[in-house]
């Protein structure tokens, strides 16, 4: 059964149970049915045909369920884009959809098309299937353990696969969902728990657990009792970090789980019964399998993989080869069939669970008429794990403020890939065919510690 | 002390102008939470988020007392 379908019988037999609640606006699940049916009959009369992509801006509101489920609704596909997407890049997207997508021949047909860095850190569009959905909703039901009297807390945004993802599991099950902006205002975030539900659950990327336990580890204390489960994911999470969280909500579960758009979600461990374990996700859940390649490559299979990149079947040959998607993961699987990650093989920055390729900054920050060179690189930082930095040489006499950088850099690239550390440098390094000398760099940082 | 916190903030924070006379509005959360963990790691101190205020963060004198404070508080 689909989501719509699942929402449509929950509409029947539990009419008045709240399904999303926002902003103070709670949907029960025959409003939110309600909403989505004369949504997608708007949609229709607005000429929007099946199989057609669908742009829409990812809020963090009821609306956007209610948009999502009604465009899968007319069979159509959705294309949610980041809420803080410069105009000119949705244009560009749109152009290029346009331009060039067409539905894969035969298989599944396409539902979503996802425009994130995932695995890859280009910027493509990630062709899924609703049967990958439902297979990466069976996939948390089963492992995390949803259910009808959960309420899930859904705080980050909505066209990525992390948060998005969890209105599958959430809704299917029959459970409600709780929408945030974000977890900047922590205490609107601990206020939910004084709703009359008694689980709760949540999914948050390893900076935003370091926030709470360095910030508000009384507040977490206090609602610890009714916390079901926390997963994080995205990007590493420090064994510290884990050790603390199995500390403050001793009698929940946490898990640690390995995911990205073009796998779907595939494993995850639970630390809180095996123990904190940096790196390890353990094992694969029941529609997913994983393998590593002879060069440590870690390559996943199953029913949540994509169908592919939109309008550009070369890359989607580089990734997906045989019904196996290729990540730039490095791994190994341990003796009890475990997944344990070791590092990536491209030049790839986990911004907080965000993928930067420095690509895209360079060529952004390569456009400012007084830069000659530059080189987006990694560097440490405390609450974001890694964060970018620019490397940049001033044409001859020029001075360049670094805050002049990263306002012509706004407006041009997603304010996540706007490095937050800047520095002029003499020259920028390159190999002997004129290649950025990324690992030059990378092994200066590490020296550095 | 406070020549120590300038550096530290400096370093962690380049884009934010340290010598503002209303430093809090410069600051986004990311660089609130930077300033708050920065400190609490090299002074061993706990500050929360209810330390986050305006006044604590209003210039760099105002942090060097609010440290001060946490200090002696210990």
């Amino acid at each position: 059964m689909s989501l719509e379908q699942r929402i449509e019988h929950f509409a029947k037999h539990t009419p008045d149970k709240a399904a999303v609640i926002c902003g103070g606006e709670t949907l029960s699940y025959s409003c939110l049915w309600e909403r989505i049916r004369k949504r997608a009959q708007q949609l229709t009369e607005a000429g929007l045909c099946a199989g057609q992509p669908h742009f829409f801006l990812a809020t963090q509101d009821a609306d956007f369920i209610v948009t999502y489920c009604a465009v899968h609704l007319c069979d159509a596909v959705c294309v949610p884009l980041e809420s803080s997407m410069p105009q000119e890049r949705q244009q560009q997207i749109r152009d290029e959809l346009n331009d060039k997508y067409s539905p894969p021949k035969g298989g599944r047909s396409v539902s979503d098309i996802l425009y994130t860095t995932g695995t890859t850190g280009m910027a493509k569009g990630v062709m899924l299937s609703s049967e990958a959905w439902t297979a990466n909703a069976e996939n948390l039901i089963d492992r995390l353990g949803f259910s009808s009297e959960l309420l899930f807390i859904v705080c980050g945004p909505l066209n990525h696969l992390g948060s998005l993802s969890k209105i599958y599991p959430t809704l299917m099950t029959g459970g409600t969902l709780y929408l945030l902006e974000s977890l900047k205002d922590m205490s609107a975030f601990f206020s939910v728990f004084t709703l009359p539900f008694s689980r709760f659950a949540t999914f948050l990327v390893p900076s935003s657990i370091r926030m709470l336990l360095q910030f508000a580890r009384k507040e977490l204390t206090a609602v610890a009792p009714k916390v079901e489960f926390i997963e994080t994911g995205a990007a590493p999470i420090s064994g510290h970090d884990m050790e603390l969280l199995c500390q403050t909500l001793p009698h929940s579960r946490l898990y640690n789980t390995y995911a990205s758009t073009e796998t779907g979600i595939v494993c995850s461990y639970e630390f809180s019964k095996y123990g904190p374990q940096p790196g390890l996700l353990g094992t694969p859940m029941k529609h997913s399998r994983v393998r590593i390649t002879e060069d440590g490559r870690v390559v996943c299979s199953g029913e949540t993989v994509m169908s592919g990149y939109a309008g550009s079947p070369e890359a989607t040959a580089q990734v997906l080869q045989n019904g196996e998607v290729y990540t730039s993961d490095i791994g190994s699987i341990d003796e009890n069939g475990m997944l344990r990650l070791q590092g990536r093989m491209d030049d790839v920055i986990n911004v907080g669970g965000y993928k930067v390729n420095p690509s895209d900054v360079e060529d952004a920050a390569s456009a400012y008429g007084l830069i000659q060179d530059c080189i987006c690189i990694p560097v440490p930082h405390i609450v974001l794990g890694t964060a970018p930095k620019l490397l940049y040489v001033p044409r001859q006499g020029q001075t360049i403020e670094p805050k002049n950088i990263a306002d012509f850099l706004r407006g041009r690239i997603e304010s996540y890939k706007i490095p937050l550390f800047y520095e002029a440098v003499d020259a920028i390094r390159r190999t002997y065919n004129g290649k950025l000398d990324r690992k030059a760099y990378l092994a200066h940082q590490q020296r550095k510690g | 002390m406070r020549n120590r916190i300038i550096e530290l903030l400096s370093a962690a924070l380049p884009m934010v102008n340290l010598d503002s006379d209303f430093l809090f509005a410069e600051l986004d959360s990311l660089g609130v939470t930077t300033i708050l963990m920065v400190l609490s790691e090299e002074y061993g101190i706990v500050l929360d988020a209810k330390d986050a205020t305006p006044r604590n963060l209003k210039t760099i004198d105002s942090i060097v007392r609010m440290v001060e404070n946490k200090l002696a508080m210990k």
